[in-house]
């Protein structure tokens, strides 16, 4: 999710030429007087909201403790802090004075009413393949909205970062316009499933990694990515988890937040789930054999068996009397809750073997867990893991991290454990 | 302010949003039956059910169990007859007691997800609870006996 | 006479033990039945009870149901002690067991010595509360006799009736309808007739123990559940060391964020109990302790403060290459003749690690005043050391302070200090309010008064065909009775007084010729901690010693090691053991050795890198010995050097088994916690502090590592003794010798860690620390 990204906003420095501004000019959209809700239909404004759900609009649009899409939440972005704005309809300080067409420019072309180019912050690359249909729906849910006066803290970008008119160079690099075209040879759901996850999901924004321009390299479409400290797994064939993920498997951990095979949402996947829960099932479907096609799940599936028997035997594998300092931290902290006996794992015991976290190719996601751990709205509803932050020290995580890494895992050991133990301690110093 | 359901009753708490629940239970719920010792996750004492897992009350904050349903030693069963209870009188389990109320919760959350729990199973689950007065031959001998009970008790209904 | 004898008359009147009678009078709605001095058993008894003239002990009472209450003065900490004593009473009285309630008292002086430890309660109390009973129970006869109008001799007492012919009576109904009024006199006391050990019904028959029930539901009530209107919480900040610290200055500014904090002070103490001492109040627990952690206290620290483990050790081995220095516990004749006759001699040295107490519940207590009396609300083993010292501390008479009685969240000798209730009751008085005073893990861990390292170096003479002619055993460690009461120390042969509890062990049962053993005391250790008692205390290292030596002593002589102990157990002279305690001496203790190797099948073949190691021990004093033997059974990993014990085998002889399933729960937990000294957990000092302060890092023994346990005991109808120790010494040694029968590798320093086991596999000494 774009929240969370760090956007090299830098690179636009490097093509700010002056020609650009030109090309860069908009024109305002007319202020219109805010519409009554009556004057949306009931419908439509219900299908809005589950679309609203399906782009995790509030995750952005809601500060810390704030009210609901009135904006203020910061964006670090590494130079500086982007604010996100105000889409309640309130009329002085929310959209309540933008037209339908100028709520259109925004999402298709990242463009406000005004004129003014939106920073890549705002999906708008994504957006942009939302159908006109739904554009409407998403219009007529924030439009009835409760109005909330607020106004968003200044963005602290520097000059010449914060010209917004030297956005339309990465424009011109890196957006392609247009909405979603269904794919001829895929099926219905396929193409919904596409539809939802390329569009208003962006989930590539956050599962595929970023050139040097800030820009998705297509090259590596959800090739996995780290994200302000945790890593958004690959969701193409090379997701080094043990099993892989299944239609079914996708199905359940984006329904549920958890796949028995797989692990448990957490961080801001959590927030996906829960916007992923206003839509209905069949969407949710749609999304799960749009990536099971794309990972390639379905070539694996004859291994499953023999894989499972594996990681369950290194799950299971005795760590000695008198075991390592990491074993003993796992025996003591972990194991009461994360042990499986037997040949499967039990959905209420998530299994370490087998979780993308601890086989992921980076250690920030576990570290980020061990710490704040995951809140029974996280993830799994109900399912609550405790954090450790302030229980274990940075040598217990470390000798945890590479206990769990080398011996429930066939994945080479993490790199620099220590200074991602740290930056992740700046970064969420204490639990929840 | 954080409501939670205690023991089937719900119960509004003001205090700040990191206080630990075992302290909240404790002194301002009023019921000392789950217990301190570690502060750190890692003794067992102060193990209660959340939504119906066994979890470590001394780490976890007031404000993640916002409408959960917690259930303590004192609530595990409404005369203190649950078949875990009984075995570990039967087979005069306590010694200073001090551990026991978490020894108990974590077992029943043991004994929900393996009804027959092997030693391995037994070892793996409670090992996150100490017992400092080493009466761990008799937790082991309770568990199984529990388990038996409630096994047969299942075959019967 | 024995130690305990000794102190005991330190804390009540010279002989009162030996001259006092039994007064029966009544009190309320039933009768009181009490010891009492000489003098009161003369005057009116009626009187002497309503004016609760008896001392030093109550020891039960009888209402109108026959309902009998017995006072408990012992500290419950998970020996179920209540319940045996109780069921000594109950035994002689004649009474059913379900009609007996226990009462935990309050401190008082009436109570006499209060202390709990060393597995003395029911050894020291049996003769006593056995004729308690049985005066209840002549006394009941003879007044049922009269309301039956038949003889006395033709009663019958049993399970709360008096019966004769088809007529009876209860207790309950002698009580309401007769006059139990009496009085005995100490030589009347002692000729009254105890039931012979085959009438018993009680004592030595399986029973559930009464304090188990609340310890499963919740409602059983510990030190830290104790409340006061009123009350505010403190956490105490701890200066960096326990001694020779003082407070330079406090900055409490980030503090007075946190909602709920009240305020920082600097105790004053004129106890010297916690010098150097900051407590952070607050309106909860939390708000304690996150103002604590807020809390910024600049101290000046003393020499204490450079200190390592290493220097403690290294000293220790200095202090014993002195051979003036210290006590001569053992000084027999010939020492210096046996080793110079000797065709051979063998020499090692051993050491161990310090040890927590890491008791599961953190000390903690809660203290206030109230109508001139301060109370102080805490589970404590004893009361009577720490009432003197909180009076000192308080700046008021002894009888001021009154320790109100709860449950233990584990004692194994850290309560036996109570020097946790010092700081609560100075908190309470520097703010004029309760305090309840809680101590997070990392403080108590840095508060405890630690089982101190130890260095010991033993040494042995043989003659001709591995005789053994002389053995000298030198010990040193921190020694906790120094510290905190010297007066409890007797003087050596040499005449420099000794800490009993710190070598007790080395005075053993087997014939090694001319004995010497010589106890030092570790200065560095005193001065840099406060060493603790922790459950045995001296044997927990002696025995250690004792027993790995022995098995190297075996093999120098080419002797197998259960034949040598067998040889050197002859029970002659000084070892053939004294009526009551001892009777049978060495014996006994062969006995138990010979049963143990029997069970565990040695001599036997085992799988390769497997071995079995035997070691004895007699628990913690030779006036009170308590018969054990064990056999340990590893499997040693020659790459890893990890150790796993598979089974331990013990045979105990303790007497008279009063609650034979607590006495076994009191062995496993025993044994097992010397497994946990062994091979799992030990610490070191690290600039006068323990490095480890939680269990990220300190690693008792948990559920994965318990061995498969076979534990014996003797029948027996011999005095009874305690049960709390013995298993606990005698793993180590077992395990130890087990080592070196699997694979060659002698260690001599515990813990074992796997990297020690390496280092002598290669032949290499331990590092040690
Ligand atoms: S007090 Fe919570 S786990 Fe130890
Ligand atoms: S019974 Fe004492 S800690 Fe377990």
């Amino acid at each position: 999710m774009l929240k969370r990204i760090v956007i090299t906003v830098v690179v636009l420095a490097l093509v700010g030429i002056g020609g650009l501004f030109a090309l860069a000019w908009r024109p305002s959209l007319a202020p219109i007087d805010p519409p009554a809700a009556s004057a949306f239909p009931q419908d439509l404004v219900a299908r809005g909201k589950q679309l609203a759900g399906a782009g995790y609009c509030a995750t952005c649009h809601t500060a810390k403790g704030g009210q609901v899409y009135a904006g203020g939440f910061g964006l670090e972005s590494g130079f500086g802090t982007i604010y996100s704005t105000n889409i309640t309809p309130d009329p002085d300080t929310g959209i309540g004075r933008w037209s339908e067409a100028a709520f259109a420019r925004a999402m298709h072309d990242g463009v406000a009413r005004d004129g003014a180019h939106l920073f890549p912050a705002f999906p708008y690359t994504h957006f942009a393949k939302v159908s006109d249909d739904d554009v409407k729906a998403l219009y007529a849910y924030f439009m009835t909205r409760q109005p909330v006066k607020a106004v968003a803290p200044p963005n602290t970008l520097p000059f010449p970062l914060s010209i917004r008119a030297l956005q339309v160079g990465w424009k011109l690099l890196f957006f392609d316009k247009g909405v979603y075209q269904a794919q001829a040879g895929k099926s219905e759901e396929w193409n919904r499933g596409a539809y939802l996850a390329e569009g208003l999901g962006h989930c590539s924004a956050c599962h595929t990694p970023r050139n040097g321009l800030g820009g998705e390299r297509k090259d590596a479409l959800y090739a996995g990515a780290p994200i302000e400290g945790w890593l958004a797994p690959a969701l193409n064939a090379s997701n080094p988890a043990p099993l892989p993920w299944t239609q079914d498997d996708l199905y359940a951990y984006l329904r549920s937040g958890a796949s028995v095979h797989h692990g448990v949402a957490a961080g801001s996947m959590s927030e996906v789930i829960q916007g992923l829960a206003k839509l209905p099932d069949a969407d949710v479907r749609a999304i799960a054999v749009y990536f099971a096609d794309r990972n390639g799940s379905a070539a694996q599936a004859a291994n499953a068996d023999q894989a499972l028997a594996r990681a369950m035997a290194l799950a299971q594998r005795d760590p000695g009397v008198v075991p390592e300092h990491g074993a003993q931290v796992y025996l003591s902290a972990c194991a009461s809750c994360h042990y499986n006996g037997g040949a499967a794992p039990l959905p209420a015991r998530p299994e370490l073997a087998l979780s993308s976290t601890v086989n992921g190719p980076d250690p920030g996601s576990f570290i980020h867990i061990v710490l704040g751990g995951i809140g029974q709205n996280d993830g799994m509803p109900g399912a609550y893991m405790p954090g450790f932050g302030k229980s274990l020290s940075d040598e217990d995580i470390a000798a945890l991290a590479a206990y769990l890494r080398g011996s429930r895992t066939m994945q080479p050991p993490w790199n620099d454990v220590p200074a991602a133990i740290a930056g992740a301690r700046k970064q969420s110093p204490a639990a929840p | 302010m954080t409501t939670f359901n205690l023991n089937g009753r719900p119960l509004t708490i003001d205090a700040a949003d990191d206080t630990p629940l075992l302290w909240v239970i404790r002194d301002l719920a009023g019921m000392k039956g789950t217990k301190f010792g570690c502060g750190i996750g890692m003794c067992g004492a102060c193990t209660v059910h959340l939504n119906g897992r066994a979890v470590r009350s001394c780490i976890t904050p007031l404000a993640a169990v916002a409408d959960a349903s917690i259930i303590t030693i004192e609530g595990l069963d409404p005369q203190g007859q649950h078949p875990l209870q009984k075995a570990w009188i039967e087979t005069q389990t306590p010694q200073c007691g001090y551990c026991q109320s978490g020894q108990i919760m974590q077992a029943a959350t043991l004994i929900k997800d393996y009804p027959n729990p092997t030693d391995a199973d037994i070892d793996a689950v409670m090992n996150g609870n100490l017992c400092r007065c080493m009466a761990y031959v008799r937790i082991r001998k309770a568990i199984k006996l529990a388990a038996a009970e409630m096994q047969g008790a299942a075959a019967h209904e | 006479m024995n130690k305990f004898a000794k102190y005991q008359d330190q804390a009540v009147p010279a002989g009162l033990m030996s001259r006092r009678g039994f007064l029966i009078g009544a009190a309320g709605t039933g009768f009181t039945l009490a010891f009492a001095g000489a003098g009161l058993v003369l005057a009116d008894p009626a009187t002497a009870v309503a004016q609760h003239a008896f001392e030093p002990t109550i020891w039960y009472h009888i209402d109108q149901d026959g309902i009998v209450t017995v006072n408990i003065i012992r500290a419950e900490m998970g020996q179920h002690v209540g319940t045996a004593l109780a069921r000594i009473v109950a035994d002689e009285l004649e009474v059913k067991w379900e009609s007996v309630r226990l009462d935990y008292v309050d401190t008082d002086p009436k109570w006499g010595l209060m202390v709990t430890g060393g597995s003395w309660s029911v050894w020291q109390s049996f003769p006593y509360l056995s004729q308690a009973g049985a005066a209840g129970r002549i006394a009941l006869i003879e007044e049922g006799a009269k309301l039956l109008r038949v003889g006395k001799d033709a009663c019958v007492a049993r399970d709360g009736m008096i019966t004769a012919g088809h007529k009876s009576i209860s207790y309950g109904d002698i009580v309401r309808k007769g006059n139990l009024t009496r009085s005995y006199s100490a030589d009347q006391l002692k000729a009254m007739p105890l039931k012979k050990p085959a009438d018993r019904r009680l004592i030595g028959v399986p029973t559930k123990a009464i304090d188990i029930p609340g310890k499963t539901n919740g409602t059983a009530r510990y030190g830290l559940d104790a409340e006061v209107a009123g009350m505010v919480y403190a956490r105490p900040k701890l200066p960096p060391t326990r001694n020779g610290c003082s407070v330079t200055s406090i900055d409490d500014s980030a503090a007075k964020g946190v909602k709920g904090y009240i305020k920082s002070v600097a105790l004053d103490d004129p106890s010297g109990t916690v010098p150097g001492w900051v407590v952070v109040y607050a309106d909860s627990f939390t708000a304690a302790n996150h103002a604590a952690d807020k809390v910024k206290v600049v101290w000046a620290t003393g020499e204490a403060a450079k200190v390592s483990e290493k220097d403690i050790l290294d000293h220790g081995a200095k202090l014993i290459d002195d051979p003036k220095g210290g006590s001569l516990v053992v000084a027999d004749e010939g020492v210096e003749q046996a080793f110079a006759a000797a065709k051979t001699t063998l020499e090692r040295s051993y050491t161990t690690s310090t040890v927590l107490h890491f008791q599961l519940e953190p000390v903690n207590a809660l203290a206030f005043e109230k109508d001139g009396i301060w109370e102080i609300h805490t589970g404590n083993q004893w009361q009577s050391l720490i009432l003197p010292t909180l009076a000192k501390a308080l700046g008021v008479g002894e009888d001021k302070v009154v320790l109100r009685t709860y449950l233990l969240g584990g004692g194994f000798g850290r309560r036996l200090n109570g020097d946790y209730s010092v700081p609560a009751a100075l908190a309470s008085k520097a703010i004029g309010k309760p305090v309840k005073l809680v101590f997070t893990r990392p403080d108590d861990v840095h508060f405890d008064s630690p089982r101190s390292a130890s260095v010991q170096r033993l040494r042995m003479a043989f003659g001709e065909g591995g005789k053994v002619l002389g053995m000298e055993h030198h010990a040193t460690a921190g020694w906790p009775t120094q510290v905190m009461i010297p007066v409890f120390m007797p003087k050596g042969k040499n005449g420099e007084p000794y800490d009993p509890f710190s070598i007790s062990g080395a005075d053993h049962w087997y014939t090694v010729g001319a004995h010497r053993v010589r106890a030092i005391s570790n200065d560095l250790a005193n001065n840099t901690f406060r060493p603790g008692w922790l459950r045995s205390v001296g044997p927990g290292w002696t025995n250690w010693a004792l027993e790995s030596f022995m098995d190297e002593a075996a093999h120098a002589a080419g002797i197998d090691p259960v034949a040598f102990r067998l040889g050197l157990l002859d029970a002659q002279g000084k070892n053939a053991g004294t009526a009551p305690n001892a009777t049978g001496g060495a014996a006994r203790m062969a006995h138990v050795l010979k049963r143990a190797a029997e069970k565990a099948g040695w001599g036997g073949t085992l799988p390769q890198d497997t071995g079995i190691g035997v070691a004895t021990t007699f628990g913690q004093e030779r006036d009170m010995p308590t018969w054990c033997a064990c056999v340990a059974r590893v499997k040693v990993d020659r790459a890893t050097g990890v150790v796993k014990l598979e089974k331990l085998t013990l045979v105990v002889d303790a007497g008279t088994l009063v609650h034979p399933d607590g006495a076994l729960a009191q062995t496993e937990g025993a044994a097992l916690w010397g497994v946990s000294m062994a091979l799992h957990e030990g610490t070191e000092f690290v600039n006068g502090q323990v490095k480890d302060s939680n269990l990220n890092t300190y690693t008792p023994l948990r559920m994965r590592d318990v061995p498969e346990l076979d534990i014996e005991f003797v029948q027996s109808t011999e005095v009874p003794v305690g049960l709390g120790e013995p298993g606990t010494t005698v793993v180590g040694p077992a395990i130890g010798n087990a080592i070196f029968a699997a694979v060659g590798a002698r260690l001599r320093h515990i813990p074992i860690r796997p990297a020690d086991v390496l280092l002598a596999l290669k032949g290499e000494p331990a590092k040690g620390v």
